[in-house]
């Protein structure tokens, strides 16, 4: 005689935790601290201080901080992570333009948004799917954060500064900042 | 222990129920596209039986994906490949020696490099449990092989969430990445096995994990001059297409007839190593007509003097900057036997290398080892 019996899941995510809050959104970056997590990759640090003195000049940020990843292939470190939540009022994070470190720079993102931190990542759009599936396992599976078009790497210091202004207003969505 | 179904008659099934569950699994997006084997609690014990763990031991982690590989999700997992639980204890060690690599766990496995774990097994667990080490090795056919190796791919995208398109950003990836474990040709090589090189007993049974790139058949029907074959060997390892950090590793599986031409002319496995790293070079101008002559500040990866973001390499700063080495030390090379005694036809593994590359490309655990 048969025996019934329930498949078993193979993944063993039924117990793992979901928190997916946003922090309290900012309304105007008047005055505030702007922190830059540069993950190292090529072009990285151009399109962030690019970013950071738009939000200087356009909407009165103000001043920027730059913060350096050991790694681009793994979230940030739970130390400099504490360091930027102290010292910062939002972060912008890129870029994630590989792989890993399209996924790192999401976790990076939602990491600093449970530390009460505002934060958008910058992903390029190759690596959209990785972003989201990040998120999926980070128990955050709607983390809104922007992709820019890719490649990244390649481009010159004036197709940076495009990429950064198209940029903006994800930004300012993200952050829920009004225009 | 075996599988309870009597193999010498046609069993007597509701078709349309069998592809109901196998749908299931494809629904839910667990497996690696092939239909997999229903497991449930009854079957998953007769799998946790056969390891001294607790289910709840956790072989690997990847803390950044926030996800833990118990021995149950490993057993799960494996059951669901096609594994006989006699198996498993290869399964679990394979996982043991897999969480020792250092790239893995750091998220190599998301790259869009598209590298493949891969696993060589030594020992009398071999001829137990039916693992093909002679023939075909790298192709289908053998349950042990085929199921072992996909046991690992499918707790890779069931349990960590590696799924191509999305945490797998492989570019190409690897066929690699369906399955891949072979056994070495003990009974057929002049030389002692694998494991012994790490200081294990012939007796005993071990599962040594690589992260690779490709497997690259060597065709050398025609010699029985070591140095020759030896060369043959060199130059694929030293190959520039290979390059993405400074340097390279390879295991070399070389087909009983390729290790006997060495062992007849007196070469241990030692002496092929060091005649292979020391030919496993490029001239300056070689890595230049390719662009790799240099290294990126940044990233440590090979790119053009001619770029901004470059430093020189390490072979520039000694007393022939023209020649340069792929191998940073003779362990680089790896070398074991398997396939069929019946062709001068071998392999060249690569071995995924970063900055700085580890002396000893690989990690073993021993099948049974914890208790």
């Amino acid at each position: 005689m048969a025996i019934h019996e329930l498949l078993l899941d193979p993944t063993g995510t039924d117990e793992a935790g979901q928190e997916s809050t946003l922090s309290p959104r900012p309304v105007t970056l008047s005055g505030l601290r702007i922190g830059l997590l540069d993950n190292t990759k090529p072009n990285a640090t151009l399109l962030l201080e690019e970013i950071g003195s738009e939000l200087q000049s356009r909407y009165g940020a103000g001043e920027t901080r730059l913060y350096t990843k050991d790694y681009f292939g793994t979230p940030a470190t739970a130390d400099l992570l504490e360091r930027i939540a102290d010292e910062c009022d939002v972060v912008i994070t890129a870029v994630g333009d590989c792989g890993s470190c399209s996924a790192a720079t999401v976790a990076d993102g939602i990491l600093l948004e449970r530390a009460g931190v505002p934060t958008v990542s910058i992903t390029s759009d190759s690596f959209l799917m990785s972003g989201r599936a990040m998120a999926a396992v980070q128990g955050f599976p709607g983390f809104d954060f922007h992709a820019v078009a890719h490649p990244m790497a390649s481009l010159t210091a004036e197709q940076v500064r495009e990429r950064a202004l198209a940029a903006l207003p994800e930004v300012l969505r993200i952050l829920g900042v009004e225009d | 222990m075996s599988t309870t179904l009597d193999v010498m008659t046609a069993p007597d099934v509701d078709a349309d129920r069998v592809r109901e569950v196998l749908e299931y699994y494809w629904a839910k997006e667990w497996t690696d596209g092939l239909p997999v084997v229903p497991v449930t609690e009854s079957y998953l014990e007769r799998f946790l039986d056969t390891v001294p763990h607790d289910g709840a031991d956790v072989l690997f982690t990847i803390p950044h994906l926030n996800r833990s590989l118990t021995v149950r999700l490993a057993a799960i997992n494996a059951a669901m490949a096609g594994c006989l639980p006699e198996y498993f204890p290869v399964v679990v060690a394979a996982w043991e020696a897999i969480a020792q690599e250092p790239h893995p766990a750091r998220g190599i496995w998301q790259s869009t490099t598209g590298t493949a774990p891969f696993l060589v097994v030594n020992g009398p667990i071999r001829g137990e449990i039916g693992l093909n080490s002679q023939g075909n090795i790298f192709g289908s056919g053998f349950r042990a092989n085929a199921t072992i190796g996909r046991a690992i791919r499918l707790g890779c995208i069931n349990v960590f969430g590696l799924q191509p398109h999305r945490l797998d950003q492989a570019t190409q990836g690897t066929p690699a990445k369906y399955s891949a474990c072979i056994a070495e040709n003990e009974e057929q090589s002049p030389w002692a096995p694998l494991h012994t090189d790490y200081g294990f007993d012939a007796s005993d049974s071990v599962v040594t994990a690589y992260v690779i790139r490709s497997v690259v058949h060597i065709e050398a029907r025609h010699t029985s001059v070591p140095e020759q074959l030896a060369l043959d060997l060199a130059d694929t390892v030293r190959r520039t297409g290979a390059l993405i950090h400074e340097y390279t590793s390879a295991l070399l599986v070389l087909t009983p007839e390729h290790a006997d031409v060495f062992a007849t002319a007196g070469w241990s496995k030692d002496d092929l190593r060091q005649f292979v790293f020391a030919h496993a070079t490029r001239t300056r101008d070689e890595l230049s007509a390719v662009g790799k002559d240099a290294l990126s500040r940044k990233s440590r990866w090979r790119l053009s003097s001619q770029h901004p973001d470059s430093m020189p390499d390490t072979a520039s700063a000694t007393d022939d900057p023209s020649l340069v080495r792929v191998l940073s030390h003779p362990t680089s090379i790896q070398i074991m036997v398997a396939g069929a005694d019946n062709a001068g036809v071998s392999a060249v593994v690569e071995v995924f290398t970063l900055n700085p590359p580890r002396e000893n490309p690989y990690s073993y655990s021993k099948i049974g080892g914890r208790s």
